[in-house]
């Protein structure tokens, strides 16, 4: 098989699989892993910067209750049932910085950084491409000079 | 009682001579070394003896005086206990701050004598003593601290006749991972120090060549395995005793310590650019700057108590001082790069982003964002807090969402770069040279799918996991079969397997992450429940209780064949409780077992409440892990009988730059 024809059946093939796999349906969850799920995107009131989904402190106890109350009584979304959490226990709950006011920053920075980065990573690049164009291409004589030098090193590596 | 104020009197003296050792070192040698007496910059090295001889006595006197249990000290007081078990009581001392900065004085007194002997044959040369010098002053920081505001040799408040403390607090004396994880993070974080001090040292001679980065390859490369294995041990540590299963929650101080690797393993990575092509000088400054800095700061963020952490065992009144001394590390480190900027200037181009140099420059950005994103998270509740008053959190999921692309990235760089020569690669070339790991990575992902993989998340992780590990697994073959087994160790092939470690955890824990199910249930004797594909019966509720603890046990059948017995522990002198879970641990996956919440079980109890996670592949975590140190101790090797004479190298010290 060509090299060609390879590459093109791996991407067909990776692709085909990313996509059954990323798109199949696994019906409802779990009422035990969306009770996980939500737990993980709330703080303790109480502990030090543990989540529910990890704290054992009682106060995470009855909020991983309250929690599984919602689940069991059917709320349509995740977020009906942390809107829930933060409204009895107030938004310092949140583990999830908000995308509105300066809490945004955290969001909007990493992707700032991200896009300076890569800019000045390409400015560099172009940079050095324009500084190498400068010096030239190697002359005949640079290459002569570069086969000598190996050649002569190739001697000397295969004495004993 | 004498023998109690012996304890204290000499474990001050010990810390006393660590202090004038290192401060008279660090200021005779840069003496002799600005005066150019070259008689006495011979001599720095011998300042290492008494400092090490100092810390080591300071340290046998805080043992001593917890084995003793010498009530007249106010540390022992904290942290010790009769009813301690001998290993606790040792690892007692690094459960507090003034233990842990003892720890972190050992360490460093313990580094700068292994530098001094390592290079004694060339104590004259200013480059050696530069950073001798550089060691002695971070050690008198460390020391003025330990001596000063955080000491552990304080004479305590009278106490009763037979009284007792506390202990250290329950969580650090209930796994025995508390006696290795700590040491041997603070071997990484405090190794970083050495190649920091030739770093500036090299800045200071302006001998900025590559000499001073071949001298510290290997003290870089054993302060990034241990500062990594640290890290795992710690994950570890989460994973058996925390009780919610997981080991990486995101917390100040597991950042703190994520911080230097992300820096650190930039640097072990771009410096292979600035040896092969003389390149990235101020870049490779500036990242081991980052990195000794970054372990300061991260130890000010943690212990200085205004970053709230379920760490935070050791809160005291040091954070003004490590506040200061990062801000003096910095300033002078960037003063000194400034002053050198004409030398720092490197001739050379990097000549086409696709090449090994590139690749390396790539990985460098992205390791760079990453350590950017960890710092704002970890400080951003401090920012909210200072500008608009209140208080927030920032938690997993925020960390969770952001480093997700980024370890795909890192996994697809990891795939690519070990093929791309340096220089320049044609598409021709990278296309012969990735069609076997990409057919390895495809197949991984067909089997992930077929066993049931789902989100395109983890998926494309596990796909580009296989593709990366095929591209490690084609350099260690042909390094083989061109040298037979010697092909194996060396930079190159020790840092395949490196990878193959690193790939093992990035899948394990895209697994683990993604495919966790956790249930609550309610067992009774007798009555067996299923869940999950597994079946689960109360044996019975046990109670075991000595002097120091009283533990309630609740056996439980899993699958009709073994018995398992998660515990709540009570320690008596704290009154505190501490769950611990029970795993059966396979290669597939973990069935992990927690009594719910903190209120020990019954003998007699009817029903007893079980926390029951399956998670699949935290076994390979350990085995990743594993590989990494091997891999780490296969790249110190030298690989030299197969170089051939004709590759390029970088120029030893003293061929140019001296």
């Amino acid at each position: 098989m060509s090299r060609r024809l390879s590459w093109l059946l791996v991407l067909f093939v990776g692709v085909g699989a990313l996509a059954v796999g990323a798109t199949r349906d696994r019906g409802p969850l779990d009422p035990g892993d969306r009770i996980d799920a939500i737990s993980r995107r709330i703080a303790c009131p109480v502990c030090d910067g543990e989540s529910v989904y990890e704290s054992r402190n009682p106060a995470s106890e009855a909020i991983r209750s309250a929690i599984r109350e919602g689940v069991r009584a059917g709320a349509l979304d995740d977020d009906t049932v942390i809107a829930g959490v933060a409204e009895a226990y107030g938004a310092q709950v949140l583990l999830v910085p908000r995308a509105t006011g300066l809490d945004a920053l955290a969001w909007a920075l990493p992707v700032t950084a991200a896009v300076v980065a890569i800019a000045a990573l390409g400015a560099t690049f172009r940079r050095w491409r324009a500084e190498s164009a400068a010096i030239g291409e190697a002359t005949e004589e640079d290459r002569r000079i570069v086969e000598r030098l190996r050649a002569s090193a190739d001697d000397a590596a295969e004495e004993p | 009682m004498p023998a109690l104020s012996l304890n204290l009197a000499l474990g001050n003296a010990g810390l006393l001579i660590t202090l004038v050792a290192a401060s008279v070192g660090a200021a005779a040698g840069a003496v002799a070394l600005i005066g150019g007496n070259r008689r006495a910059v011979a001599q720095t090295y011998l300042f290492a003896w008494p400092v090490l001889i100092g810390t080591v006595l300071s340290v046998v006197m805080m043992q001593r005086a917890l084995a003793q249990r010498d009530y007249s000290i106010e540390f022992v007081q904290q942290v010790g206990s009769s009813t301690t078990p001998t290993l606790y009581n040792v690892a007692a001392m690094w459960s507090a701050l003034e233990g842990s900065i003892l720890l972190w004085v050992l360490v460093l007194a313990a580094f700068t004598a292994a530098v001094a002997l390592r290079f004694r044959a060339r104590r004259d040369d200013p480059l050696v003593a530069w950073a001798l010098v550089v060691m002695y002053a971070v050690t008198t920081f460390f020391a003025l601290i330990s001596f000063g505001p955080a000491s552990p040799f304080r004479e305590g408040p009278g106490v009763p006749i037979g009284f007792d403390g506390p202990g250290p607090n329950p969580l650090l004396q209930n796994h025995i991972l508390v006696l290795f994880h700590p040491p041997i993070l603070y071997l990484g974080y405090v190794g970083f120090t050495v190649p920091f001090a030739f770093a500036i040292a090299a800045l200071v001679t302006g001998r900025v060549g590559e000499g001073w980065l071949l001298e510290t390859r290997r003290w870089a490369l054993f302060s990034w395995g241990f500062l990594t294995i640290g890290i795992l041990l710690g994950g570890w540590w989460s994973y058996e005793v925390l009780g919610w299963s997981g080991v990486w929650a995101w917390d100040p101080v597991e950042n703190a310590s994520l911080l230097p690797w992300l820096t650190g393993t930039a640097y072990i990575h771009s410096v292979l650019v600035q040896q092969r092509r003389g390149m990235l000088r101020v870049w490779n400054l500036s990242l081991l700057v980052a990195t000794f800095s970054l372990t300061i700061l991260g130890t000010f963020l943690t212990r200085s108590g205004i970053i709230n952490s379920v760490h935070a065992f050791a809160a005291g009144e040091v954070d003004g001082y490590l506040l200061g001394f990062f801000a003096l590390v910095v300033a002078v480190s960037i003063g000194l790069i400034g002053w050198r900027g004409d030398r720092l200037r490197a001739p050379g181009t990097i000549d086409s982003p696709i090449s090994r140099e590139g690749a390396f420059l790539a990985n460098n950005v992205v390791f760079a964002l990453f350590a950017f994103i960890v710092l704002l998270g970890t400080v951003f509740p401090l920012i909210i807090e200072v500008v608009q008053g209140r208080q927030t959190v920032v938690g997993a999921p925020y960390f969770d969402r952001l480093s997700m692309p980024i370890g795909l990235t890192l996994l697809f760089l990891m795939a690519v770069a070990p093929v791309l020569p340096w220089r320049t690669a044609s598409t021709e070339l990278l296309s012969t040279r990735l069609l076997w790991p990409a057919r390895i990575g495809v197949a991984t992902l067909v089997v992930a799918v077929l066993t049931g993989a789902d989100g395109w998340a983890p998926l494309l992780a596990f796909g580009l996991g296989g593709f990366a590990a095929g591209a490690a697994l084609r350099q260690i073959a042909l390094a083989t079969r061109r040298h037979g087994w010697r092909g194996l160790v060396g930079r190159a092939n020790g840092g395949m397997v490196v990878h193959l470690g690193v790939i093992l955890l990035a899948v394990a824990l895209a697994a683990s992450n993604s495919h966790t199910h956790s249930a609550t249930i309610e067992l009774e004797p007798g009555r067996e429940v299923a869940w999950g594909g597994h079946t689960f019966e109360l044996v019975e509720v046990v109670n075991e209780r000595d002097e120091r603890t009283d533990t309630a046990r609740a056996n439980v059948l899993l699958d009709r064949t073994k018995v398992y017995g998660p515990a709540v522990t009570t320690y008596l002198q704290m009154g505190m409780t501490i769950g611990t879970p029970s795993v059966r641990t396979g290669l597939a996956k973990d069935v992990y077992l927690t009594i719910d919440g903190t209120n020990p079980p019954s003998p007699d109890a009817s029903t007893v409440v079980l926390r029951v996670f399956v998670k699949p592949m935290i076994l390979w975590l350990w085995i990743g892990g594993a590989l990494m140190a091997i891999g780490t101790i296969m790249s110190a090797i030298p690989a030299r009988l197969h170089r051939r004479p004709t590759d390029p190298t970088s120029v030893v010290l003293g061929a140019t730059d001296r």
